[in-house]
């Protein structure tokens, strides 16, 4: 079964007179269950197409399903609500809400559910304790390190149980270790959880953890890597 | 009410932001609140002021006394019922070239009995009345003037006038004869820190000079009011000293305005305060708001809707609306009710209470300045696209 489903996108932007084809024509399948790992120079729309998967992002002309809707198809109040239930972000640089604790930034995605309070901590914790975080739960982000933040926004993008992760640039901003560790983390959830996971990356480390490396140039896809078994934790570390 | 814990987290964030914003709204409120306060009160005469009841004058100016021979001639047209002879006395404890106008209170000189009878704002004991009718040097005084100078039925209290025709070299001496009591159901807004006393004492003993300020009267039917007071002006049309006729609704009026349409002052003062401080809170609310654009964009990214967005923004500037017109309406509160203890520029103001509609529709307008301050940025928030604003972080 098809996860993510990227059918002739088209992507323009446009400044001033000018038009930027960030995307033409592209198509992309994802299998339920797979890591897929985006590569290419910087400008090659890896992020763009990482933006339509999510629905944060609309296409100028080309279709984009994922988990089974026709993203098109939907408004932006009905892309919000398909979002918290579908689709996990995790970003380059966290983004947490500082004033609110690694359990509360957790618990965001489900202030949108009808859980009662008790039931949201409780996911939330559960989260964090997946994430190797539980003991860290009345932390608030400052009190984090990179990677134990980075944890934090995993378990936030976890804790609503979506079908697709996003992850753009996720080890982007930290130290060999702590990326390392964010790649397990990741491999895990793939694995163990069976999430599909498309991940933006520079790092030929992170990308190796993929079952299959994706390469842009360009707007288009160019080259395709495929691995039946993804490199395990610490082999290129 | 589960996203209240997030709101209040971001305002306690920048607390020092939080506190001056709330600080500048409260002291809006507060300004506002007095400001009105002032005014109700200060117009508050005009609500109680009997439809029943004439004020006739110098038509030239107030200042100008009338002649005690226009008494009879006005008692005498169809349908006054009652007419006193009025006088603003303007009396000052001490001498009158170190008048004492810090204790300043209104004392008005009358022609007791029927004055008495066309207003029973002043309720008066039968024997304290009868007391006070009968003695010349009698004096009746509000419920305030005897707390505030420990007077009672008895009691001597000296004045001199600062006014030239009322001033005979020598304090004029009182005796208190009673002390009026007023219903506040039936009229809430009336003086407690008048005194009266006769007319005909001044008039004696300024040698006949005082002549009168105003001519105070009781007519039989108010829809006939117009057509009397008409009628007053044209029996002194041809006469030297003209007259102007009024309802005491209108004469208290233009006495009021005489300083100026006081109304439009203060309303003016309100809402320039009102506007101002809608732009400083604005001002804040987007600055805020601004720093946050990444957050807002995560938000939306993890699926919360433009509205709730925008919503979450707004419940930020309605709890700052909230708390500011809270504390402003409780400071405004605090000083009116002790508005009697301070002295101001010589005049003690009386002791007022901010009605509760006031208090409410203060509420609304520091809800309102909250609400609107937070529009724009709200509507930024509600707008914005999460690429673009994670793009700008």
């Amino acid at each position: 079964m098809t996860a993510v489903d990227v059918q002739q996108v088209r992507k323009i932007y446009r400044k001033d007179a000018e038009q930027i084809v960030v995307l033409d024509g592209l198509s992309l399948q994802v299998p339920q269950g797979e890591f897929v790992a985006l590569m290419g120079p910087s400008g090659s729309g890896k992020t763009t197409l990482l933006n339509l998967i999510a629905g944060i992002d609309r296409p100028t002309s080309g279709k984009v399903v994922v988990a089974g809707t026709d993203l098109g198809t939907l408004s932006e109040g009905q892309l919000a609500k398909w979002r918290s239930r579908n689709v996990g972000f995790i970003f380059q640089f966290y983004n947490l809400i500082p004033v609110l604790t690694a359990v509360e930034n957790v618990e965001l995605p489900l202030l949108l559910t009808r859980l009662s309070r008790r039931e949201r901590r409780e996911r939330a914790l559960t989260a964090l304790k997946v994430v190797g975080l539980a003991d860290r739960a009345k932390h608030y982000p400052r009190q984090l390190s990179g990677g134990q933040e980075q944890r934090v926004a995993i378990a936030r993008a976890i804790v609503a149980d979506p079908a697709v992760l996003v992850a753009d640039e996720p080890t982007g901003d930290l130290d060999a270790r702590s990326a390392e560790e964010i790649l397990n983390l990741l491999q895990t959830l793939n694995g163990e959880f069976r999430k599909t996971i498309v991940m933006v990356t520079h790092d030929p480390r992170a990308s190796a953890r993929a079952h299959v490396e994706r390469h842009l140039e360009k707007g288009v896809l160019a080259s395709t890597v495929s691995r039946h078994e993804p490199v395990p934790a610490g082999a290129q570390g | 009410m589960k996203y209240l814990p997030y709101i209040l987290k971001h305002l306690r964030k920048n607390w020092i932001r939080t506190a001056s914003t709330v600080a500048a709204m409260a002291l809006c409120i507060f300004l506002i609140s007095v400001l009105q306060t002032a005014l109700q009160a200060f117009y508050g005469g005009l609500e109680t002021a009997s439809t029943e009841r004439l004020v006739t004058r110098h038509r030239v100016s107030l200042v100008n006394n009338l002649p005690v021979a226009y008494a009879p001639r006005i008692a005498s047209l169809a349908g006054v019922r009652r007419v006193a002879k009025f006088i603003w006395f303007g009396g000052t404890r001490g001498a009158a070239d170190h008048a004492d106008f810090s204790n300043f209170f209104p004392n008005f000189a009358v022609e007791a009995e029927p004055y008495l009878a066309m207003y029973p704002e002043y309720g008066l004991d039968a024997a304290e009345k009868e007391a006070f009718l009968k003695d010349l040097r009698g004096a009746v005084i509000g419920p305030a003037l005897a707390e505030k100078y420990g007077w009672t039925v008895g009691s001597v209290i000296q004045l001199e006038s600062f006014i030239p025709p009322y001033r005979i070299g020598k304090p004029f001496e009182f005796i208190v004869h009673g002390i009026y009591e007023v219903d506040k159901q039936k009229y809430p807004n009336f003086q407690e820190d008048i005194m009266l006393f006769h007319w005909n004492y001044v008039y004696e003993a300024t040698g006949q000079r005082a002549g009168v300020g105003t001519y105070n009267i009781q007519i039989a039917d108010p829809d006939q009011a117009t057509a009397i007071a008409k009628r007053i002006d044209a029996t002194f049309e041809n006469s030297d000293v003209q007259t102007k006729t009024e309802t005491e609704a209108q004469f208290l009026l233009g006495f009021l305005e005489m300083v100026g349409n006081l109304a439009l002052i203060l309303n003016a003062v309100g809402l320039a305060v009102a506007f101002t401080i809608l732009l400083v809170t604005a001002n804040t609310m987007s600055m805020a708001i601004r720093e946050r654009r990444t957050e807002i964009a995560v938000l939306k990214t993890l699926g919360f809707s433009g509205s709730l967005v925008m919503t979450l923004v707004l419940g930020e500037a309605l709890v700052i609306g909230l708390l500011g017109s809270g504390v402003g309406v409780l400071l405004g509160q605090g000083l009116i009710a002790n508005l009697g203890a301070v002295p101001l520029g010589g005049f003690q103001l009386p002791a007022l209470s901010m009605p509760t509609t006031l208090a409410v529709s203060m509420f609304a307008v520091g809800i309102l300045i909250g609400l609107v301050s937070g529009l724009a940025p709200a509507l930024g928030a509600y707008r914005g696209s999460i690429t673009s604003m994670l793009r700008q972080a």
